[in-house]
């Protein structure tokens, strides 16, 4: 292991060459305050209402204010496998002030190993030559990292003393193995009463259908009638669906936060902490709307329907001239004006959808053949527009709408770049990086990102130095016994 | 009772510590906490929801009479929950608004009414926090928002919720949670490939932007509560873009952007970082009598078997050496080219196979399945009725409802569903006189005047 000042060397040497790593962000410059809110365009009190809404939340004036989790010291061990959850939330956590320490097993997380389609050229390079995959990064937020062998004895022994100094755990591990090891929540609350212990998985750690070791996504959604619901339905040439994203694993952890805060703050009043369990089987199945009521009613199974919506007409994502387009209006109000649109083009259509008897009353219009006539009259109107100008168009009679934007376009909206919901920083190890910044814009605790990403083990010095007082010679001695 | 949970094997452990008939023992985490929900549809209601789920006490003003649109929106327009409200006893609700409303107490009010000001600062004086999601400036038009509540009650925390936040070139933009999918990029990157049968951008079932976001405002208002408790003793205000967080959960889609200059673009039912890990078809279906085409369709199941040694032992146990020699290499078969030939060869063994087949055949092999299961399937499935994650509940108002159980599982302070939810302006009684202490001829009036 490389002392301190070599480590140091070693990065202000390779700083020169990732800092020049391309960020191909932003192509077009970022509107400026003038130009959003010109008073041409912009009534007064519109102006002066944003004005200070932004000067109480706009994102960079983030630094410099609290941190609503200033001082909440929190490990992260769940970064033995494949699973986004912990990773996911405990970067929310990170973004919210919390001190979040990685610990990984020797080598690094698995995780870092994802890039798409096993593709080493788009992984990302950090200071000192390591490399890891775009997921890991996204998610590493704020965060710290050590390594620890929790296989080994004198691994957990030492993971034992690190977690009397810290508020939170987090894991994910199989079923009952950090408790075979002695340091699941039954073991360390002796040691540390206070501390909230939280585990992530995908179906559960008990329980007939408890967790496999090596369950990842799309397992929980597969498991609680989401997959089953999404996608195409079969006499369309569909099938079920999985999310593009890992849909649960984040649900998994946004709920793991959620109940972290929650054990947090009842500790203010207790001085106690407590055992989480969150999956994001349940997690999910938690939010899938009506499925189960609307079950339990008739024994209705709930359908694939595709890119329409069940509930309501028109809610729907449609094909248009240069892609998909989706148009939200089921009330009368903007019913009416949907097709107003429509009808500066093609007054037939207009015509067409208010002579025909079924589609007047809003709750008429749900059925199934109801919706077939909507979607094909506007279709045809769609064939011929590409998603902005429908978009304009409908936004002229105030109808939310929008097209179905690729993550190049989403790069390079406007109002996003300008809101801060795409943005790019310097980081420390991997040069300039264009991530998703934090939801939570606020006015004396925002969140934010300070740092993406941390090379394997970087924080092990520091970490364990003040902790425990290891110096170089112990951290070497641990080092080759393979304990970190 | 410590000694005894100690020596318990791990399993049982669990079920003693997270026993959902013990649920209604233990004190509640947010107990003593008390808020307003001036929110519709999934969004806001969802923050607020889970707030209620922790026995924080949650008021939901709805505009008298109907009530929030979400109570009006139903699939098909079937089934309904009546009464909507008392004023109201032929409509009913839909299940689209359970879920999102649990514990709640249900109240209505007019905002916009000059004469209503007075009652809801009244309302703000005695809460810890308010979330809303009406556009950005309308509460501040009403003299409710930030600026007039933090004078009010300078310990209130507020949350706003919106589509696409409330300042920015598209401050004006109203947002559904499918918009959010379709405009921040989620929805982008789900669905089939082009080229393949429904190779199009599919859309997430679920109202999952709406919801999760809400999930994320719910926990960022309680980071601002901790903070108040714990260190600043100050009121708060925080806001959150649901579009934002359709952006925020691409994964690795922006930094491949933008370093790499690679669009994320869909992979269908298989995975783009592990492999095997994806949904296949089996040729026969489950239920090949029933009348219900839900049932009747062929199966799909999720077979996962990445690290190198289930591969060899999944490639083998459906003929297919060849494969495992080409393939024996982790980052080899993950290329897209090598999934275009894994998942085939295995959907053509599992062709003449149900799910069921499948997953057994599987399991025997120690190879990780998951069935693609249905509403029905998953209802009926022990492990979640045992967990307490799906129930049936004797529900005051609704009789016997099916309902998914609380939102997560804690030992000592546990989540916990009471009701699903109220008519419109069930409690106004209860919230006006008690714990506002106006009196009874007092709500009448304001009821005739449609204050409330």
């Amino acid at each position: 292991m490389a002392s301190a000042e070599e480590l140091r060397d070693k990065q202000a040497e390779s700083n020169k060459e990732v800092k020049n790593a391309a960020c191909l962000w932003p192509i077009n410059p970022i509107v400026t305050f003038e130009q959003v809110y010109d008073p041409k365009v912009c009534p007064e009190e519109q102006r002066e209402f944003s004005g200070v809404l932004e000067s109480w939340v706009h994102p960079n004036l983030a630094m410099g204010k609290a941190e609503a989790l200033k001082g909440i010291r929190i490990l992260d061990c769940g970064l033995g496998g494949y699973q986004l959850n912990t990773h996911w939330g405990t970067g929310q956590l990170g973004e919210l002030g919390a001190e979040v320490i990685m610990v990984e097993p020797p080598g690094g997380s698995p995780l870092r190993k994802l890039t798409p389609f096993g593709r080493k050229k788009y992984m990302f390079q950090d200071v000192f030559g390591g490399e890891c995959g775009g997921t890991f990064l996204h998610e590493c937020r704020n965060k710290q990292s050590i390594t620890l062998n929790l296989e080994n004895e004198e691994g957990r022994e030492i993971f034992k003393k690190l977690v009397r100094h810290v508020d939170v755990v987090w894991e994910n591990a199989p079923p009952g193995q950090f408790d075979a090891w002695g340091i699941g929540y039954r073991q360390l609350s002796k040691i540390n009463p206070r501390l909230v212990y939280v585990w992530c998985g995908q179906r559960g750690q008990w329980g007939p259908l408890k967790d496999r070791p090596g369950e990842v996504y799309p397992c929980g959604d597969a498991s609680n009638g989401w997959v089953h619901g999404t996608g195409m339905p079969e006499s369309f040439g569909g099938t079920p669906m999985r999310a593009g994203e890992r849909a649960a694993d984040l649900i998994c952890g946004s709920l793991a936060t959620h109940g972290t805060l929650a054990a947090l703050i009842y500790r203010l009043k207790s001085g106690q902490g407590q055992f989480i369990e969150v999956t994001g089987a349940e997690g999910h199945m938690r939010i899938l709307d009506y499925s189960y009521g609307w079950h339990g009613m008739d024994g209705s199974i709930r359908p694939r329907y595709g890119n329409w919506d069940l509930a309501i007409n028109i809610y729907s994502v449609n094909p248009c001239k240069d892609g998909y387009m989706m148009i939200g209006g089921g009330h009368d109000r903007l019913w009416y004006r949907i097709w107003k649109a429509v009808g500066k083009d093609r007054p037939e259509l207009e015509d067409m959808i208010l002579d025909e008897p079924t589609l007047r009353v809003v709750v008429d219009r749900v059925g199934h053949d109801q919706q077939v006539k909507t979607c094909t009259i506007l279709t045809d109107w769609l064939k011929d527009q590409t998603r902005d100008e429908s978009r304009r168009k409908l936004l002229e009679e105030e109808v939310a709408a929008g097209g179905v934007s690729f993550i190049d376009e989403v790069s390079e909206e406007q109002h996003y770049k300008y809101r801060r919901h795409v943005h790019a920083i310097q980081t420390l190890h991997y040069g300039k990086i264009l991530f998703g910044d934090t939801l939570y814009q606020g006015h004396k605790t925002p969140g934010r990102v300070k740092n993406l990403g941390r090379p394997v083990g970087y924080d092990n010095q520091d970490v364990f130095m003040k902790f425990f007082g290891y110096g170089p010679n112990k951290l070497n001695e641990l080092v080759d016994k393979g304990i970190i | 009772m410590s000694e005894h949970l100690d020596k318990l094997p791990f399993e049982e452990y669990c079920k003693t510590v997270f026993n959902k008939d013990t649920l209604y023992e233990k004190p509640e985490a947010l107990a003593g906490f008390r808020g307003l929900s001036c929110t519709m549809y999934i969004l806001g209601p969802a923050a607020a929801n889970y707030l209620a789920e922790l026995g924080a006490q949650v008021m939901k003003i709805e505009v008298p009479r109907m009530g929030e649109p979400m109570r009006h929106c139903a699939p098909y327009n079937e089934p309904w929950y009546y009464p909507c409200s008392r004023w109201n006893p032929g409509r009913g609700t839909s299940p689209a608004f359970q879920g999102a409303n649990n514990n709640e107490y249900f109240i209505t009010m007019d905002y916009r009414k000059e004469e209503c000001k007075e009652l809801f600062y009244s309302l703000i004086r005695k809460s810890d926090f308010m979330i809303w999601n009406y556009r950005p400036r309308t509460f501040d038009r009403w003299k409710i928002g930030y600026r007039y509540c933090k004078d009010v009650n300078p310990r209130v925390v507020l949350l706003w919720e919106g589509g696409f936040g409330g300042y920015g070139p598209g401050r004006n933009w109203a947002s559904y949670d499918i918009l959010g999918q379709a405009k921040g990029g989620c929805f982008s990157i789900t669905g089939w490939q082009a080229g393949k049968p429904c190779g199009f951008p599919s859309k997430h079932t679920t109202w999952i932007m709406d919801y999760h976001c809400g999930m994320m405002g719910s926990h960022f208002l309680l980071a601002m509560l901790y903070w108040r408790d714990a260190v600043s003793k100050e009121g708060n205000f925080g806001e959150l873009s649901q579009v934002q967080g359709s952006t925020r959960k691409t994964e690795y889609a922006l930094p491949l952007w933008g370093r790499h200059g690679v669009v994320r673009m869909r992979w269908g039912n298989w995975d783009t970082e592990l492999c095997v890990n994806g949904i296949i078809r089996c040729g026969k279906s489950s239920y090949p009598d029933s009348e219900n085409p839900q049932e009747k369709e062929v199966g799909y199941i999720l077979v996962s078997a990445y690290e190198n040694e289930e591969f060899a032992k999944l490639m083998k146990l459906i003929g297919r050496n060849d494969l495992l020699e080409k393939y024996g290499k982790s980052d080899d078969r993950v290329e897209a080219n090598a999934q275009e030939e894994l998942y085939p060869a295995l959907e053509e063994w599992a062709a003449d196979k149900t799910k069921e087949e499948v997953e057994g055949i599987m399991t025997q092999n120690g190879i990780r399945s998951q069935p693609v299961w249905n509403t029905k399937e998953v209802v009926n499935h022990p492990h979640w009725n045992e967990r307490g994650s799906m129930m049936w509940y004797d529900d005051p108002y609704y009789g016997d409802v099916l309902t998914q159980g609380p939102i997560y599982k804690m030992s000592d302070t546990p989540p916990r569903v009471k009701y699903v939810h109220r008519p419109v302006g069930a409690d106004n009684e209860e919230i006006y006189q008690g714990l506002l202490g106006v009196p009874l001829d007092k709500i009448k009036e304001m009821e005739s005047k449609e204050m409330i």
